[in-house]
């Protein structure tokens, strides 16, 4: 299941906490949600979204990464469509996200049925490690956690060209959650080890790691083999907290739900190795298998994970389809 | 064997840096970046080896970052606690 881990890699594309958009599309987003509504930005959206992806091609490749692997072999016009969908849905959790700042809370519905597996785990007393991802609207999933009443913390980069405000920016109000950078002092570890001692939530994104592929293992995942963060495993190994994955997804046009996928214990002893954590990290990997078959277009991770070259994936295809006698006009 | 080289010790077998011999870590050099070559994930194991081998618990950020600069500075972390208790 291992991929060597020391060969460089070039393939693998670093992402950027950059926003798409320009401040002022971002600002016009916000007028347009503040004076005409949610439908209203929705409507500009639809509009904007294919512009892109009819004349941005560079947006276009970035989601191909994700729905070459999720949706395999398409032509052009399906290939177009899902691209659509795809930041279609992306730019209305970000409508979202700013609708619960702008229009309040109460513009959105959140449905959690798992709020008292949550309250036993924080109940042990080791913290709680609350993993997502870059799936459905996280933001929205962070301000349906203050039932817990317990601090949250979270891990998140925040670079000069991210111009996308959090909801609480926009309400006005002080966050609900501690920041910790993750290119602070030590990335962070010392402050996410002390959050979990105190019994408090570390919420981390499990799909993206900072730089090159140091911390990370490549890990199965959609047919390829994609690099995972391995930090918060370790940690959770060290404090013994437990690792509750959680994903959010939208519903309905005025609702998300909150799902906890899967809870995940790494023992103390597990080993030094970074490879000892593989299966683990591999058990993460296969509940965003798992979310992408349900709401494959709702996962927004716009940027290469796999360490397979696009098009050397094509090519094993080819190759595979011409052994099973499988025609070559739908090629990508 | 006095805590300084047992740390030494300690920091290879738990580290992974079995190249390296006790004596081939200098005492002042810095521990992470360059130096020893650690990096954040090699800080939980330090954290964690800390309390099971020495007792003593890097309680926040700023102990951290002064505990952590070297050798040296890590045995002072170690002795002032363990005069604590």
């Amino acid at each position: 299941m291992m991929a060597d881990i020391g060969k460089k890699n070039d393939n693998v594309a670093q992402w950027t906490a950059r926003s798409v958009g320009s401040r002022f599309q971002h600002n016009f987003f916000y007028f347009i949600i503040k004076h005409g509504g949610r439908q209203t930005a929705y409507c500009f959206l639809s509009f904007i979204v294919l512009f892109y992806v009819l004349f941005k091609p560079s947006i276009c490749r970035k989601a191909d990464y994700y729905l070459f692997r999720r949706f395999e072999r398409r032509c052009l016009a399906q290939r177009l469509a899902d691209n659509y969908r795809l930041c279609l849905n992306l730019g209305k959790a970000l409508i979202d996200r700013a609708v619960i700042g702008i229009l309040g809370e109460e513009k959105l519905t959140i449905e959690f049925r798992d709020k008292e597996k949550l309250f036993d785990l924080l109940k042990e007393g080791r913290g709680l490690i609350l993993m997502t991802s870059h799936v459905g609207c996280w933001q929205a999933a962070m301000s349906a956690l203050r039932f817990l009443q317990t601090p949250v913390h979270l891990l998140l980069l925040r670079e000069e060209g991210d111009i996308d405000r959090h909801y609480f920016e926009h309400a006005g109000i002080e966050s609900p959650y501690r920041i910790i950078d993750p290119t602070g002092y030590l990335g962070g570890v010392l402050e996410m080890m002390q959050v979990l001692r105190a019994g408090e939530i570390l919420c981390v994104m499990g799909d993206r790691f900072l730089s090159g592929r140091k911390g990370s293992l490549a890990i199965d995942f959609l047919g390829g083999k994609a690099l995972f963060p391995i930090s918060s495993f370790k940690i959770a190994s060290a404090t013994r907290a437990p690792i509750v994955v959680l994903y959010s997804h939208k519903s309905g046009p005025y609702n998300y739900a909150l799902d906890i996928y899967d809870i995940i214990r790494v023992p103390s002893d597990v080993g030094k190795h970074d490879q000892d954590f593989l299966p683990y990290v591999q058990k993460f990997a296969l509940t965003l298998e798992s979310y992408t078959t349900a709401y494959p277009y709702q996962f927004f991770n716009f940027y290469n994970m796999w360490i397979e070259d696009l098009q050397i994936v094509e090519k094993k295809r080819g190759i595979l389809n011409e052994h099973q006698g499988k025609p070559e006009e739908n090629s990508y | 064997m006095n805590i300084k080289e047992s740390l030494k010790k300690i920091l290879i077998e738990e580290l992974n840096l079995e190249d390296l011999t006790p004596e081939e870590i200098e005492d002042d050099a810095p521990l992470f970046g360059e130096g020893l070559g650690l990096d954040s994930l090699d800080a939980v194991e330090l954290v964690v080896l800390l309390e099971k081998h020495f007792g003593v618990m890097v309680k926040n950020l700023d102990e951290g970052r002064a505990a952590f600069q070297s050798i040296n500075t890590l045995v002072s972390f170690i002795e002032e606690r363990v005069v604590q208790s």
